[in-house]
């Protein structure tokens, strides 16, 4: 975890000195390469590139959040805490949805065959399109709006795993599965026993993907939806001043990719201690 | 099927009657792989199956197991239908790759059958401890299969196959990825193992000397449609390693050999 932690650090050091050299270039050459007068693909005013320090100096500047006043950073950090609990539900409903749907599309072929189609035009379905039909119905329902989002998020989190763990599923070879039919075992157990656990390795990197994309659907409904809170929504209304504040935005942009890589070390901190764990 | 003589019947361990067996039958496809086989294999018997690659004796091991069912004829293991042998654990699978499950130690992968079959932990513990003497890797228990050798993975696959206590063991060519000096130790080995577990066993494998050292009776088979070409009786007596240097063992390998030469001249 702390080695997590650190290269993460590194990565924004990285990061940062690049943003401040290419700034910097920019600067003394009046937005052109070096010894030409060709121009830069994205010039370095403040508006457009503010220095990386002021960025982050964003963070801890003040904020106001209805009466209260508090660091942009604290500020972040809540809303960040609403769209993380809409992005959990949205990744374990999808994973969950995920897996049963590969369940069965393995133990029935007519299952995959009819519905694999229809999974993977699903993902090309607009979410600006998806997100007020979800909304309506669920408002409809007497759903709260964060349960609509989770939804939304689901969308997206159900697809990388129902894929990938057809696949895991699917891949244990002819001879393991002759064996577990001559011990005479069950559907079931075979499933339980072989199935799942040589699948473990393919859903791994699915459940990292589905993690990321709870994250991104959960923003991405929290703006098509219009909540009140949530990082989403945050960003969009940052978005829309960046014109005069821009660091704020890209504060905002921080705090998003804070919480997309918190939930995708959290799937591996799960992995670690899953694939360690032995059985039996 | 079964001859009782005074009152006490003893079954053949496996009968196999005028079998037919095609895959793929009706589409353009079709496979003949075993024509009218007729096989019988008594208890305690060691029975090998040799021929030509694509001969139909993976098949034919998979037929007594119900893991294939033939298209006609029939198959009947300790004198019941196969199925019902499959069902009621009357036999042990090894196959060539050992199968072992990776996220499984060696204790539970040895455990993994009688955990199927609803044995206690305790006795499961047992069971497993006393196979890895029999095959010789006490000590190993703890160990996962990626840790181990080619040998030793196949000697757990032996294990769980054992540790149910099957009167029947099946093996397709369990020793065909060893190398040759691991292999003459695990054919030693397996003999050792039959010996102390009374076990019937039929062994597909495509390597003569392998058939001859084995042995009560090697089975040679012909290729496309698979048919029962020779039934070579083996009378070597006692294995040990020097049965190899025997002029009798060159004698059953000749005789081996010459079999499957007449049967791939007909190819």
């Amino acid at each position: 975890m702390l080695r997590m932690a650190l290269s993460v650090l590194a990565a924004l050091i990285v990061i940062f000195s690049l943003w401040e050299s290419y700034k910097w270039m920019g600067q003394q050459t009046g937005d052109a390469w070096p010894g030409t007068s060709v121009e830069l693909p994205v010039s370095t005013d403040d508006i457009i590139m503010p220095h990386a320090v002021d960025i982050v100096g964003e963070l801890f500047a003040d904020i106001r959040d209805g009466r209260a006043t508090l660091p942009l950073i604290v500020f972040l950090a809540k809303k960040a805490w609403f769209t993380f609990q809409e992005a959990a539900i949205g990744f374990f409903l999808g994973s969950a949805i995920g897996l049963g749907l590969a369940i069965l599309m393995l133990r029935w072929r007519f299952a995959e065959r009819g519905l694999l189609p229809w999974i993977n035009v699903s993902q090309t379905i607009p979410l600006i399109a998806l997100a007020p039909i979800v909304v309506t119905w669920g408002r409809h329902q007497n759903l709260p709006d964060i349960a609509s989002i989770a939804l939304i998020s689901t969308f997206l989190t159900f697809f990388p795993v129902a894929v990938s763990a057809l696949r895991g599923l699917q891949s244990p070879t002819p001879e393991h599965v002759e064996l577990m039919r001559s011990y005479a075992a069950p559907w079931w157990t075979t499933l339980v026993k072989l199935r799942l656990p040589s699948a473990r390795p393919y859903l791994f990197p699915a459940f990292k993907i589905a993690a990321t994309l709870s994250v991104v659907g959960a923003i991405v409904g929290e703006i098509s939806i219009g909540t009140k809170t949530g990082l989403g929504r945050a960003t969009l209304e940052f978005a829309q001043r960046y014109a005069v504040w821009p660091e704020r935005l890209y504060a905002s942009v921080i705090g998003s990719a804070f919480l997309g890589l918190t939930v995708f070390g959290l799937v591996t901190l799960v992995e670690r201690r899953v694939l360690r764990r032995a059985e039996g | 099927m079964s001859t009782a003589i005074g009152g006490t019947t003893r079954e053949h361990a496996v009968c196999i009657d005028s079998v037919d067996m095609a895959f793929n039958v009706g589409n353009d496809d079709e496979v003949q792989a075993l024509s009218s086989i007729d096989l019988q294999i008594e208890q305690g018997e060691f029975v090998s199956l040799i021929g030509p690659s694509g001969c139909g004796k993976s098949t034919m091991l998979r037929l007594i197991g119900d893991l294939l069912t033939p298209t006609s004829g029939s198959v009947s293991v300790f004198g019941k239908p196969a199925h019902d042998a499959r069902v009621d654990q009357d036999y042990g699978m090894v196959f060539q790759h050992p199968g072992l499950f990776d996220w499984r130690r060696v204790r539970a992968n040895i455990e993994l059958p009688l955990e199927l079959h609803d044995w206690s932990k305790a006795d499961r513990t047992d069971r497993s401890a006393e196979m890895l003497q029999l095959v010789k890797l006490d000590g190993f228990g703890e160990y996962y299969p990626r840790q181990l050798s080619g040998g030793m993975k196949q000697r757990v696959s032996i294990a769980r196959a054992l540790s149910f206590s099957p009167r029947l063991l099946l093996m397709d060519e369990p020793f065909g990825a060893l190398d040759e000096m691991t292999r003459e130790h695990m054919q030693g080995e397996l003999l050792r193992i039959w010996k102390e577990t009374g076990t019937t066993v039929v062994f597909v494998t495509h390597s003569i000397p392998e058939s001859a050292f084995l042995s009560n009776r090697v089975v040679v088979l012909s290729a496309r449609p698979g048919e029962v070409n020779s039934v070579i009786d083996v009378n070597l007596g006692e294995r040990t390693p020097d049965t190899r240097e025997d002029p009798k063992f060159f004698q059953t390998t000749t005789e081996i050999r010459e079999a499957l030469r007449a049967v791939e001249g007909a190819v």
